[in-house]
């Protein structure tokens, strides 16, 4: 047998060998083995010396192939083994992906706060300041400069807590207003006043001693009935679905002349009339007017030369109309099967 | 105000449908509450009681042979049914309120329908009598409809009406507005009275600016019977309970008009002379509804010169009351003063329709028109006879005020092109009088419509009867930047912070139990008490959230919902009104589950949370041990300080006020946002560090009461400029280490932005830290 015999032999052993292999450990062993410095082919290379100038030149032409193919042998197998090895470690890594996720807490918003801090946004964005203002008022604040004397039938529709004769809790968030006037000296106004007010009302599914009202108050030489009409439209469309559309009725406020009650197409029935709406397709929600001058003058305007539109809504009535919550008393209870319901 | 169909129908010709008419009140005038017939009972006929026999096996029990146009067999239980009585007779198939009549057998005995009640055809009860059957007059007709006899046959429109329109408190009023909305003719009643010789005695004079006129006729020989059905129909369509003619016909007339009468029996007043003035110190007078009144002096009498005999615009005297042997009759219709009215009927809680109509004011064109249509009512029906002349007071300014305004001011206000015409359009509608000047209207307004005094009053019924609908949609033309304050980003900003902790935000009352008020602050300042509290629950303004938090709390933790992490942003209530964050934290912070253990909320979870929160807000917060009061835990209380003011306070309730309250291990939190102070909005920048930073562990053998505050604040102390942080990451107790003894292991963090720190001079630094940590708290460096 001659030394190419013998070569090729050694080739086909190590190929043998090499795909045997089943680590990465083991693999560069055979690597040494038979490329290594004392390997097999390395022994081949001594006997070269024995060998005339031509045979010389074939055994180093083809211990050179040999070796360059056992070299590719290593890597296939080693591309192999790694492929494997992965296989290995994704099945011993895989889980049940059905079981629950951890207990990660997030925290709801009231649904108060979620309606009241809607619409500051939206009339943020029609350029108003939100003003705040002390729950505990002064009888001129709350009545008198609104166009309430003290002996006024009108006083009759909000059944005050009085702390003294002349404190009170206060029955809306005008109060803000005739603060904000007061400071603004004359000058236009565009404000909006959440908060928290009080009436002589005992707790059922439909009244309640506390809730929240947002007020507007919008005051310049130009502002128009129909400007109040449009923005409220902007409301009920916020509130309740951009198709809604708003009608304004008369009513009667000692604060706003002309005063309006202010319904919207009912979204339970898109304005057919159902048990929701009591069969009119309309839902009242909320009340407006033109400031009165007798409230401009006592709040330092010129009644003939400023004019302006004031609003009010109740948030809970807002709230209970949109999520369809039957009873106001679930606002205050603050059961968390209650609150955890409106993300 | 409840409004009859036919009575309205007196006045305009084509009032049209009342739901209709319904419409167009709630579009253009006052809210209607309700439309209803006045009885829905149909299959009902006048019949005539031709047999009466005993029923043989009912004691109470008649059986009746009834004519209705035939003859039909009915089982009456009334007491009062009799041969010969015209009575309404419910055939089988009508359907009453309470019933459906069919043919029966009652106790063995045909019976093919019933003798009814006004009761049993569905009238209230407060206005008629429903002990026994209705007995109709001879001159019922057998076979007809008996609701059309009684004219019963009618529709109500309720009014459900605002404080300012007092003028809708009349038939004649509703009309006005009527005709306006229909845009219809109006045909309103006017008196015609005949007098006789004989001349009115009565002599009048007022003594109080409270009484603006008085008016009187005296009518002789009147006889006290029934009032017409009609007037009764309609009376009781409108809320009113028939009671005689002569009463009868006062509620009527003022009904109509709107202004209250009162009818004296003149012979009991006793003297001609009637002086109208105020009540004198300690007066006395019993009402018409037998009870003794205790008078103040601004109360307004009517007297007959020395004694007291009425109180003027809210109730008559007993002594004076009309009866069946009246024989004179003194009519009284006048105007008072309308804020002592509602001061005098509130006092006294004696509201009527009078006093209700003289609050809101009346009329004062109409209380001689009132007095004529009473005047000629009860000669038409009570056979009375009038005296000559009115005698009276008029002190009321009768005259019509001219209100002016002009297009251009009407455009500007409402935001509308309104024509000339559109605007005389409305104000003829409203049968109010005008001049034309240019583009100005010199509007007279009737005395009728006393909410109307300036031009933004017109402009209402402007709007109102040309139409809501027509006013455009349009936003306000200034222009305005719009924001949230920095308090306001703020209090989002911390809100949006807490949410994402996890924790739930709650609203809760702000009125509480007195006793509660100081259940849960820190100090016992002043509280704001109602003067008449609804209940003792809400009788006072509380000083903290937490009061009504921990009311929220227990009503879950009841429910099952034990695992509670709750905040409130809201008002302290004193002098005056600082903004609070409160926190409650209660059950688990995470729950059992498949991965592992349930992990309880602790001291540390709540102050975990205001420190991730003051980090956020970046401002620095202290923690010092205190004892805060009777119903926290006084080995688990903080005040919350931020340089050197108390802001706040965090602690564990006490376990006997958590017994005492069903509640489990609970922690709260108090920051009083007011007094924090949250520095400069803006962040500024701080260089990154260039250098490295070098560690260094120490780890101290400490008494267990000593706080690791204290030793973090020598730390601090010692370590100055190159000192950049402290780390608490190991304390222990146990079996290494002495009973009264703890280990803290604290990393200490150096750092100068402007060179590489020397190892040396680190180390020098540590060792100083180290000797002040002996020094001045005696403890020991472990190795």
């Amino acid at each position: 047998m001659g030394i190419l015999d013998k070569l090729e032999q050694v080739r086909l052993e190590a190929k043998e060998r090499i795909e045997m292999q089943k680590t990465i450990h083991d693999l560069h062993q055979e690597k040494a083995k038979y490329l290594g410095k004392k390997g097999v082919i390395a022994d081949f290379m001594k006997l070269m010396k024995d060998a005339t100038p031509d045979e010389r030149k074939e055994i180093g032409k083809i211990s050179n192939e040999i070796k360059q193919k056992i070299s590719n042998y290593i890597d296939e197998q080693k591309t192999l083994i790694e492929e494997l090895e992965i296989k290995a470690k994704l099945e011993s890594e895989t889980i049940d992906v059905t079981l629950p996720g951890l207990d990660v807490q997030k925290g709801t918003k009231h649904i108060l706060n979620q309606v009241i801090e809607e619409i500051e946004d939206m009339f943020i964005g029609m350029g108003y300041t939100v003003e705040e203002g002390p729950e505990i008022e002064n009888d001129e604040y709350n009545f008198e400069k609104l166009n309430l004397p003290k002996d006024h039938p009108a006083r009759d529709m909000q059944d005050t807590l009085y702390i003294t004769e002349e404190s009170l809790l206060r029955t809306h968030t005008s109060p803000v207003q005739v603060r904000t006037m007061l400071a603004a000296e004359g000058q236009p106004i565009k404000i909006i006043c959440p908060g928290k007010v009080y009436r002589r009302d005992d707790d059922d599914a439909t009244h309640s001693h506390q809730f929240m009202q947002i007020e507007g108050l919008v005051i310049d030489k130009t502002t128009t009935l129909s400007d109040l009409k449009g923005t409220l439209q902007e409301v009920a469309r916020k509130m309740f679905g951009d198709d809604r559309e708003i009608r304004l009725r008369p009513s009667y406020f000692p604060f706003t002349e002309p005063s309006v009650e202010v319904d919207v197409t009912c979204s339970n029935c898109d304005g057919v009339g159902c048990s929701m709406c009591k069969g009119t397709g309309w839902i009242e929600i909320l009340g407006a007017g033109m400031v009165h001058p007798n409230v401009l003058e006592a709040c330092g305007y010129n009644s003939e030369e400023y004019q302006g539109f004031a609003f009010g809504m109740g948030v809970e009535r807002i709230a209970m109309l949109r999520h369809g919550i039957d009873d106001i008393r679930h606002f205050y209870t603050n059961d968390l099967r209650f609150l955890k319901q409106f993300k | 105000m409840k409004v009859s169909y036919k009575w309205l129908s007196d006045y305009i010709d084509s009032v049209g449908s009342m739901h209709d008419l319904a419409d167009k009140f709630n579009a253009m005038s006052q809210e209607i509450a309700d439309v209803y017939d006045l009885t829905k009972a149909t299959n009902i006929v006048v019949g005539e009681v031709v047999e009466k026999v005993k029923h043989p096996d009912a004691d109470k029990l008649n059986v009746c042979q009834v004519n209705i146009g035939e003859m039909t067999q009915i089982v009456c239980g009334a007491p009062n049914v009799d041969v010969g009585q015209k009575v309404i007779v419910a055939l089988p198939g009508c359907e009453l309120t309470e019933m459906k009549i069919k043919k029966a057998k009652v106790r063995g005995v045909e019976s093919n329908g019933m003798i009814c009640s006004l009761a049993e055809l569905g009238i209230d009860k407060k206005y008629c009598d429903a002990s026994g059957i209705e007995v109709l007059p001879e001159n019922a007709e057998v076979g007809a409809n008996p609701l059309e006899f009684l004219s019963l046959d009618d529709q109500v429109m309720e009014l459900d009406l605002t404080p300012n329109r007092a003028d809708l408190l009349s038939m004649m009023g509703v009309a006005y507005d009527t005709a306006a909305l229909l845009d219809a003719e109006l045909n309103l009643p006017y008196p015609n009275v005949v007098e006789i010789d004989e001349v009115n005695p009565v002599k009048v004079s007022i003594e109080t600016e409270k009484c603006m006129s008085y008016y009187t006729r005296v009518i002789k020989n009147v006889t006290i019977t029934e009032s017409p059905k009609w007037m009764q129909a309609r009376l009781i369509a409108s809320g009113v309970r028939p009671i005689n003619n002569v009463v009868d016909i006062t509620n009527y007339i003022m009904l109509e008009t709107g202004q209250p009468l009162h009818a004296f029996d003149l012979d009991k007043v006793k003297t001609n002379k009637i002086v109208v003035r105020q009540a004198n110190k300690d007066e006395v007078l019993k009402t018409l509804d037998d009870q003794d009144r205790n008078l103040l002096e601004s109360d307004i009498m009517i007297t007959n010169g020395t004694e007291s005999v009425a109180l003027g615009g809210v109730m008559g005297g007993l002594d004076t009351e009309i009866d069946e042997n009246t024989k004179y009759v003194l009519l009284e219709s006048a105007t008072f003063n309308p804020v002592s009215i509602r001061r005098t009927s509130r006092r006294l809680d004696l509201r009527s329709e009078a006093s209700m109509r003289f609050e809101k004011g009346v009329d004062p064109n109409r209380t001689v028109l009132a007095l004529e249509r009473a005047t000629e009512m009860f000669a038409s029906y009570a056979g009375g006879e009038v005296l000559k002349g009115i005698n009276f007071v008029e002190n009321n300014d009768l005259e019509e005020k001219v209100v002016e305004i002009t297009l251009p001011f009407i455009n500007k206000y409402v935001g509308k092109e309104y024509t000339m015409d559109e605007i005389m359009n409305v104000f003829d509608r409203l049968n109010f009088e005008y001049d034309v000047d240019g583009d100005a209207f010199n509007v007279k307004v009737p005395t009728r419509r006393q909410d109307i005094t300036m031009k933004f009053d017109l402009i209402e019924e402007i709007v109102r009867i040309n139409g809501y609908d027509n006013i455009p949609l349009t936003l306000p033309k200034a222009v305005s930047v719009g924001k949230l304050t920095t308090s306001q980003k703020r209090r989002r900003n911390i809100k949006s912070i807490l949410l994402g902790l996890g924790l739930d935000e709650v609203v809760t009352y702000s009125l509480v139990n007195e006793n509660k008020v100081h259940e849960l602050t820190t100090s016992k300042e002043e509280y704001v008490k109602l003067l008449m509290p609804m209940s003792e629950d809400k009788a006072v303004m509380r000083h903290s959230a937490l009061t009504g938090m921990i009311q929220a709390i227990q009503y879950n933790v009841a429910r099952k919902n034990t695992d509670v992490r709750v905040f409130e942003i809201s008002n302290k209530y004193t002098e005056g009104e600082d903004l609070l964050l409160n926190i409650v934290v209660t059950g688990n912070q995470v729950s059992k589950q498949w991965s592992g253990a349930a992990k309880p909320v602790d001291f540390y979870f709540l102050k975990g949370i205001v420190e991730t929160l003051s980090n956020e807000l970046g401002i620095h917060l202290e923690y010092v041990k205190a004892e805060l009061n009777e119903n926290y835990h006084p080995g688990q209380s903080a005040t919350i300080i931020q340089n050197g003011n108390v802001v706040g306070h965090i602690a564990k309730l006490h376990p006997k006020y958590e017994a005492n309250n069903d509640l489990n291990d609970t922690f709260v939190m108090e920051l009083n946002l007011a007094k924090v102070d949250f520095g400069a909005e803006v962040t500024k920048f701080v260089p990154l560090q260039k250098y490295p930073t070098m560690e260094r562990d120490i780890a101290i053998e400490a008494d267990r009461a000593l706080p690791v505050g204290d030793m973090i604040t020598v730390i601090k102390a010692a370590g100055k400029k190159l000192l950049k942080q402290v780390e608490v990451f190991d304390v222990y107790t146990g079996e290494y280490i002495a009973e009264d003894k703890k280990s803290v292991a604290i990393k200490l963090y150096f750092n100068d932005p402007e060179r590489t720190l020397e190892t040396e001079e680190v180390n020098n630094r540590v060792d100083k830290i180290v000797q002040k940590l002996q020094d001045e708290l005696k403890v020991k460096l472990r190795d």
